[in-house]
């Protein structure tokens, strides 16, 4: 739990605590926000439905925007905050699958365990699939460790490898996931109403 | 479109519009005057051309040299594996020191040593980055004089001189060959004065005496 353990603020042991605190949260918001369906997810492939777009689009742009003025008024110091490292090649392949998974399932990992939660069969398939999924990756993983390893950039930022500096990427970020909004809704208004 | 909709995009522009004309913010990390002032009064800081000597050698992973002469000096004589980072060329105009240098100067688990020609400039740039909070830095005491001085030409103890000077003159004459300091000879002790003899004492016949 960030700062808070590490600067001995908290116990260790809340860890799981908070962890389960905010997994239920996740968890509902992401069945409030309609992501336990499996074909309202599958619908921004298709075309019908973009309510994964603009929730996670919002999620970043909110994130993105709030840490920007945070970090400005200093309650934040954006340089202190971890950055996973960037592997190019797994990001780049991985990336292919998940889309692939997520076209012909219909979920990703969290969404699939949502849907079990309220009952559904296709998620509890899906989860099964996923379990399969993650035995194959471990029993090849010698093979494939030069793929998962591969293209390292370390912690780098999109700023620093394009060279831009912060305040303009979050402005650009903006505009885009708001014509992205705009776009999606009137391709939307044009479908006829499908229950999901 | 709902008009809720209108009025949080409207929100959203204008946070983004606002956030292009933030300007970058620099967090404070700097000492205090008073800790300063106790960092700038404990010689710690200090490590001696000896224990620099050592760890070059030993290729400690550790050590991270750093030459505070202007670029020129740098190009013409420093030592190995030095990266330099001229006094002049520390501070930006806003008086912070250049991001590129953060990037060597705050390393963790990185101890990084300033050397100039005497310690007066590598104290400055000390100085300079301990104010800004950085920890983990050291001054080469003397500077690269004293190395010469001691590293490359060290000078032989006198004889009355305890057994642990000549230990370390051992050591520096080992290290100013490992820093190619010409080819030294090793002379051999040879012992001028003549060895006094102990002779027998002759057997006296006692004379006299009962």
């Amino acid at each position: 739990m960030g700062p808070l353990i590490t600067q001995g603020i908290i116990n260790p042991e809340w860890n799981f605590v908070i962890a389960l605190v905010i997994g239920i949260a996740f968890g509902y918001i992401l069945e409030a926000s309609g992501f336990s369906s499996s074909r309202k997810i599958a619908g921004v492939f298709y075309g019908y439905d973009f309510t994964v777009l603009r929730v996670f689009m919002t999620a970043v742009v909110v994130a993105m925007v709030g840490l920007v003025y945070f970090n400005y008024m200093g309650w934040i110091d954006l340089s202190l905050i971890f950055i996973l490292p960037t592997f190019m090649k797994s990001v780049i392949v991985g990336g292919v699958l998940m889309g692939f998974g997520f076209v012909l399932g219909g979920y990703c990992p969290g969404t699939s365990f949502t849907g079990i939660v309220i009952g559904k069969l296709d998620a509890l398939f899906f989860t099964g699939g996923l379990l399969i999924g993650v035995f194959i990756f471990s029993s090849i993983f010698p093979w494939i460790e030069a793929i998962y390893y591969g293209g390292e950039m370390g912690a780098v930022t999109v700023t620093e490898a394009l060279g831009i500096s912060r305040g303009l990427f979050t402005f650009l970020f903006v505009i885009a996931s708001l014509l992205a909004f705009i776009f999606t809704s009137l391709i939307q208004s044009k479908q006829k109403k499908t229950d999901l | 479109m709902n008009k809720t909709y209108f009025v949080l995009i409207f929100i959203l522009f204008a946070l983004g519009l606002g956030a292009l004309f933030l300007p970058e913010t620099q967090h404070n990390k700097e000492r205090s005057p008073r800790e300063l002032f106790l960092a700038m009064n404990n010689p710690s800081r200090f490590v001696t051309t000896d224990q620099v000597a050592k760890k070059i050698i030993e290729a400690d992973p550790t050590l991270f040299l750093i030459d505070t002469r202007p670029f020129d000096q740098y190009e013409s004589y420093s030592l190995p594996g030095a990266v330099n980072i001229p006094l002049e060329k520390l501070l930006d105009t806003n008086g912070l020191i250049f991001s590129e240098w953060m990037d060597y100067l705050d390393i963790e688990g990185v101890n990084a040593v300033f050397f100039s020609n005497s310690d007066i400039t590598a104290d400055q740039v000390w100085v300079i980055c301990s104010r800004q909070g950085i920890d983990n830095l050291y001054v080469m005491k003397g500077g690269l004089n004293y190395w010469v001085e001691t590293i490359l030409k060290p000078e032989k103890p006198v004889q009355s001189a305890p057994s642990e000077d000549f230990a370390l003159y051992d050591f520096r004459k080992g290290a100013s060959q490992f820093f190619g300091a010409g080819t030294i000879s090793i002379e051999a002790e040879v012992i001028s004065e003549p060895v006094p003899r102990m002779r027998k004492k002759k057997k006296t016949v006692a004379s006299g005496g009962c």
